[in-house]
């Protein structure tokens, strides 16, 4: 809603052109032969014969991982292999092409089908990075253990042919879980990458690249790094909402619109699809899609259908030839641009697949077009080589995969990490809880000083405390809120750190629905801060691709309920590739999220306990100023995903706790340290967001009416969690009440009470008591009282399950007895 | 050598007693025979004589404490001779608790062995003193306590089942036990507070502060203080029990009363009989009009077995033999003892027991293990004496009846032809629980009582 772009109803309700013309898109254009290749200077003979020899080598690699798979063994040496292998074989021509134009700049994303388009852009980059460089990457790689593997497959001086041996092994060895494996063996067969050949991570979501490569891409653009990211997609994954969201994003119009200067322009994407003709055993074409051609989609996204071709996948110059023309579409800033590569899988979605959804003639049909065979004719038709040196071609390919094969199922040179005896090793690998102040070298782009900056001059002018110097409360406008700590933290890091950015629905001129944001706009240009489509699979997927790639970024969702939309960006991306990739990647990602309440059931929802369960996020959700600023300058000096929730209830609350008030300087509060913030001896409570106000309500009544002083301690982060001054205070109270606004059924508020039953079962006078909202939908504001616990429910809870209060009268129903009924009847 | 006096075990139902009041101190002298210190259990009390001569080296006890049967409570010896390792649970406080253990085949008595000390470095070993178990009477407190409230007591050396718990449903929970620990309680002082309605205050009058059973207080806001108009005495033990028995056989059971009169005029002859024969010299026994009336009750439930029983809620015992109940009234309350197998008696032998029992009861040298209800199969309870013609006993749980004898009156009876006379009549009420038997069957079994008391036929 950028106040620059007018809506001219004279143009919107009666425009000049009263049709929409969509671009033509081609199809299958290509038809050079190898001769006018070679004459128009393209390629030399080397270059022919390699593209040969890699496509062997794709060939052979998933040869071998079909034969372990369906006979236990690979040239009589019998291996078991448990894991998954999707496997490529019959679209090494799609691989190989796609790789050949790419630079090691130009990053890959990919599928679960991806071993091909690894190796190929492996071995491209291989041939195209100078010795030195290459030797260096390798013997930096895991301090020279997987180099020194490779080296036993190898034994001469030319560093290319060691980094063939190096890639092979490598991504056996990570297929096969060894430590010595690209990831360490903690990613596999779906996972598996390698980021110095440019190589970014394949993905087991089918789709799950559509958004994260364009975060990537993102990152390229916002950073001035070099290059072009690929997605590599499968036809199956056109229907997936990632991709499609991903394809939303990239094709904003404010990037040419809005962003100024060197940053006007499209992003440097370019979605590749690798159109096999099936989607595990749907068939896309005539079955379950209804876009003719993938290539189709082009048109639903951009004006110029975002350049989209569909090529001959089967024929590697035709592929070669599309991407250069793709590359320099984008490096023009046009992006994102879409290839659809027509190619065929001959082995079945997986070994165990039988086929049975295609016919055997179907199959043979295709291998008679086989594109290695059909590339070699052609290089002997035009008299690049004979068969016999493709022959040779082939066994030496052959040969180097068995001897890697030997090398990366030895338990001796490739083993496996002990989980048994070191049980803590990979806990130690979920978080990487680096301390970082800036994730960029350039100076931040920012549009004033930031003294000059409206927001900061309206806080200036505010109490950092919830009572002015006479004890008096301060006035709401004058009274430094919750707002104010999130945007301190916020705008300092923008200041700090040139690679961060953040973006959301509505995060610019409204200043983020909650008005967060306000006066960022003014200081922050806009390929620093904006608007998304709403979009959530994509806010959460690109941030995902962005600091993949190394930067910092704070996505929004502007409603917890929203998290839905981004399910597997959050639950399955953003926690796992920390560990996933042997902790080679970071993920600086503070995910804003924003609780509802008084919007009924689609929004008011608190969802903080999903979070808790998925392992790899740490969560947050401070009830305070003081709090919210430095937990964000924690969460944003981090390099983990943090899910930053942030209760709307609050947004306009002062700082009652912290003395002195909210600090103007930085500062940090550790991730994972509950606050105690009233001491008591009679009874412990321990809240969670916003609730700690209607606890503080519940121990005044306390106190006031039955003399019993309760501690109040706000939990403040849940993942992770400091147990100490819970159990501490348990101690002493012996008695407890785990609260919070998340629907008490498999709310982490029982996980947080099952535990401290743990901790101090000896010291506990009562089981803990957990007191959630209801188990139903959020009924409307008014109704709201009897849905999330009021204070009174807390003087309930205690009278019925800790200790009995005197001549008191419940007004809720909290006895062990209506919990039983309720869990019996689901609610 | 230092010899141990320990508490000795009145019967087997009596897993502890309560010491009145010890006679000898530390520092006298003892002979044998000499009384060292009176005790009781629920319903009898004793006196224990010392076996030893010597000087009182130790008392691990004080008055009022409730100590477990077997446990070792005083130390006779000569002067200089050690004792601490006769102390309960190796304890050297006067006031510590300890247990002791019987070794069966031998009779003897031997102390349990110090439990291991823990390694260093290792958690505080728990305290070395058990608790030791102060017998509820009949007490049914709820055992359920916070995992806090039973670690604290464990501190504080406290039975938690002892306690009234104030938590929700009842459970013991932290406050109580510090309550209960405000002030050491002594072993009657704790069985007291048990029975509830009781406070502790925060220092007793016995050693140490410990506080008696004396000291307790009601719980009430506003206890109960003497005035103008009347006094306050405490209950004694014994009335709490009694009180306790009656009120739960009256909730826990379905009683009801039958009445009928028996005609008199044969137990009469038979009393002036017996009389006769007494002065004669031809038996040794005063039989009463009442030992008459429990000989043909004891026929009478031959013949009714499942009179003869007690009634466990599910299930019925029915005794094969009769062990007669007889209320007696003593100046510590109603007591009442067990004749066994009465049925093996001759009348002599029943007059003589039944007196034998009564008097053990009032100079409290009853055993106790034939107080308990358990004992007896059946009870008869005769008010006839003080000129009561008919009452409603109340039952002695788990028996299912109970028989009272009221006086005898004389009633107008039909003689026949038209004559009628007043003849002296025996009131009859029989008191049955209504889950155990059935109207018809108690009539049957009154009258067949009556029926036995009007054609009883014995020789003297």
């Amino acid at each position: 809603m950028p106040k620059a772009l007018y809506i001219d109803p004279e143009v919107t309700l009666r425009p000049q052109e009263h049709e929409l013309k969509l671009p033509s898109i081609p199809v299958m254009k290509y038809n050079k032969t190898v001769k006018e290749e070679i004459e128009s200077g393209r390629f030399s003979k080397e270059d022919l014969l390699r593209i040969f020899r890699d496509m062997s080598y794709i060939r052979e690699f998933e040869t071998m991982l079909n034969l372990v798979k369906t006979t236990g063994g690979y040239n009589g040496v019998p291996y078991n292999n448990p894991g998954p292998a999707h496997l490529s074989a019959g679209q090494e021509a799609a691989a190989v092409g796609m790789a050949y134009a790419l630079d090691t700049d130009d990053f890959i994303f990919g599928s679960h089908r991806s071993h091909g388009e690894i190796l190929a852009k492996g071995l491209r980059s291989i041939q195209i990075l100078p010795d030195e460089e290459l030797k260096k990457v390798m013997d930096e790689f895991w301090d020279g253990a997987t180099v020194a593997v490779a080296k036993k497959a190898y034994s001469g001086n030319d560093t290319k042919e060691l980094g063939i041996r190096f890639l092979l092994y490598g991504a056996m060895a990570e297929i096969f879980a060894r430590t010595t494996g690209f990831n360490k063996g903690l990613g596999g067969s779906m996972h598996t990458f390698f980021t110095p050949f440019g190589i970014y991570p394949n993905n087991a979501i089918v789709g799950g690249s559509g958004s994260i490569a364009v975060g990537a891409a993102l990152y390229k653009k916002v950073n001035r790094k070099k290059g072009i990211v690929v997605a590599n997609l499968g036809d199956g994954a056109m229907a997936r909402g990632p991709v499609l969201e991903g394809m939303t994003f990239a094709s904003m119009d404010q990037f040419n619109t809005l962003w100024e200067g060197d940053m006007k322009g499209g992003l440097p994407v370019l979605f590749n699809v690798m159109d096999n003709q099936y989607a595990m055993g749907g068939q896309t074409k005539g079955e379950t899609m209804g876009y003719t051609f993938p290539a189709r989609l082009g048109a639903g996204f951009k004006a110029d259908a975002m350049a989209a071709e569909r090529v001959d996948g089967y024929n590697p110059l035709a592929v070669i030839d599309a991407f250069y023309r793709k590359k320099a579409y984008l490096l023009e800033k046009k992006g994102p641009a879409l290839l659809d590569v027509v190619t065929y899988r001959y082995s079945g979605h997986s070994p165990s697949d039988q086929s049975s959804y295609r016919t055997k003639e179907e199959i043979e049909a295709w291998e008679k077009e086989d594109c290695i065979v059909a590339f070699g004719k052609k290089l002997i038709e035009a008299g690049v080589a004979d068969q016999a040196a493709l022959d040779a071609i082939r066994a030496e390919v052959n040969a180097n995969i068995f001897e890697c094969y030997k090398l990366a199922i030895d338990e001796e040179v490739s083993p496996r990490m002990d989980l048994v005896k070191q049980d803590e090793l990979l806990g130690e690998m979920m978080f990487s809880n680096q301390s970082i102040d800036s994730l960029s070298d350039a100076k931040p782009d920012v549009l004033m000083p930031l003294e000059d900056n409206p927001r900061v001059k309206q806080i200036a002018g505010k109490e950092r405390f919830w009572l002015d110097k006479d004890g008096k409360p301060v006035s709401s406008m004058k009274s430094y809120n919750f707002r104010d700590g999130v945007f301190e933290a916020i705008v300092d890091r923008f200041y700090k750190d040139a690679s961060l950015i953040a973006y959301g629905e509505e995060n610019r001129e409204w200043g983020g629905a909650f008005a967060v944001y306000r006066g960022l706009t003014e200081a922050i240009p806009y390929h620093r801060l904006f608007n998304s489509p709403i979009a959530e699979a994509a806010i959460i997927g690109t941030a995902i691709g962005y600091a993949m790639c190394g930067g910092r970024v704070i996505p929004e969702i502007m409603y917890c309920d929203f998290l839905g939309c981004c399910g597997d960006e959050i639950f399955n991306q953003l926690p796992k590739w920390q560990a996933m990739s042997g902790n080679i990647l970071k993920m600086p990602v503070v995910v804003r999220v924003s609780v509802g309440s008084k919007y009924g059931a689609q929004h008011s929802q608190d969802w903080t306990s999903l979070c808790t369960h998925i392992p790899g996020l740490k969560v947050c959700f401070p009830a305070t100023p003081y709090d919210a600023k430095g937990l964000m300058n924690a969460a944003l000096q981090g390099t983990d995903p943090v899910i930053f929730f942030e209760s709307q209830r609050l947004y306009g609350i002062g700082e009652k706790f912290h003395e002195g008030g909210v600090p103007e300087g930085y500062y940090e509060i550790p991730i994972g340290e509950p606050d105690v913030k009233r001491t008591g001896k009679d009874v412990t409570i321990l809240t969670i967001g916003a609730t700690l106000y209607r606890a503080l309500e519940a121990a005044d009544i306390l106190k006031e009416k039955y003399g019993m002083e309760a501690e109040v301690i706000d939990a403040r982060s849940l993942v992770p969690f400091n147990y100490d001054k819970v159990i501490e205070s348990v101690k002493k109270t012996g008695r407890i009440i785990i609260a919070g606004d998340a629907c008490a059924r498999g709310s982490y508020l029982n996980d947080l009470a099952a535990n401290i039953s743990e901790m101090a079962f000896d010291y506990l006078d009562a089981a803990p008591v957990v007191l959630g909202s209801r188990n139903w939908i959020t009924p409307c504001h008014e109704l709201e009282e009897a849905f999330f616990p009021q204070p009174s429910w807390f003087l309930d809870a205690i009278h019925e399950k800790i200790v009995p209060l005197k001549d008191y009268v419940p007004t809720s129903n909290q006895t062990v007895a209506q919990m039983r009924l309720h869990a019996r009847k689901g609610i | 050598m230092a010899q141990v006096v320990i508490m000795p075990k009145q019967g087997q139902s009596v897993e502890s007693c309560i010491v009145t009041e010890f006679k000898k101190k530390v520092g006298d002298k003892v002979s044998v025979g000499d009384i060292l210190f009176s005790y009781e259990t629920d319903k009898a009390s004793f006196e224990e004589e010392s076996k030893f001569e010597g000087t009182v080296l130790a008392c691990f006890f004080n008055d009022n404490d409730e100590i477990p049967c077997l446990e070792n409570v005083m130390v006779i010896g000569e002067p200089g001779e050690s004792f601490e390792e006769f102390a309960p649970g190796g304890a050297s406080s006067a006031s510590a608790a300890g247990a002791a253990v019987e070794d069966a085949s031998s009779g003897t008595v031997s102390l349990r062995s110090t439990p291991p000390v823990a390694p260093q470095g290792s958690a505080p070993a728990p305290p070395l003193n058990v608790p030791r178990v102060a017998v509820v009477p009949g007490g049914t407190s709820s055992t359920a306590a916070s995992p806090r409230a039973k670690r604290l007591a464990a501190e504080k050396g406290i039975n938690t089942s002892l306690i009234a718990g104030s938590g929700p449903g009842g459970r013991v929970i932290e406050r109580d036990v510090i309550a209960a620990a405000a002030s050491p309680l002594s072993g009657l002082a704790k069985a007291m507070m048990a029975e509830g309605g009781l406070q502790a205050p925060a220092a007793g009058s016995g050693i140490g502060g410990m506080v008696r059973g004396s000291d307790l207080r009601q719980a009430s806001a506003e206890a109960e203080t003497a005035s103008a108009e009347f006094t306050v005495e405490k209950m004694s033990n014994m009335r709490k029990l009694i009180a306790k028995s009656m009120y739960n056989s009256l909730q826990n059971s379905a009683q009801l009363t039958h009445m009928l009169g028996a005609d008199a005029r044969k137990i009469q002859a038979l009393r002036k009989k017996a009389k006769k024969a007494l002065e004669e010299g031809r038996i040794d026994a005063n039989v009463t009009i009442n030992d008459f009336v429990c000989y043909a009750v004891i026929k009478a439930l031959q013949k009714f077995p499942k009179v003869n029983s007690h009634c466990l809620g599910d299930s019925m015992r029915i005794f094969q033999t009769v062990n007669l109940g007889c209320a007696v009234d003593t100046e510590r309350g109603l007591m009442v003892p067990c004749i066994k197998h009465a049925e093996t008696l001759s009348i002599t032998e029943l007059s003589k027991a039944l007196k034998q029992v009564a008097d053990d009861c009032r100079k409290g040298s009853i055993n106790p293990d034939l107080l308990s209800s358990e004992a007896a199969s059946f009870t008869v309870s005769n008010l006839g004496g003080f000129g009561v013609e008919w009452f409603t006993p109340v039952i002695n749980l788990p028996q299912s009846g109970i028989l009272g004898v009221g006086t005898i009156v004389p009633r107008p009876k039909d003689l026949g032809s038209g004559v009628y006379a007043f003849v002296p009549y025996l009131g009859l009420s029989l008191t049955y629980d209504h889950r155990a038997l059935d109207g018809g069957e108690a009539t049957r079994f009154l009258k067949q009582v009556a029926t036995e008391i009007e054609n009883l036929e014995i020789d003297f």
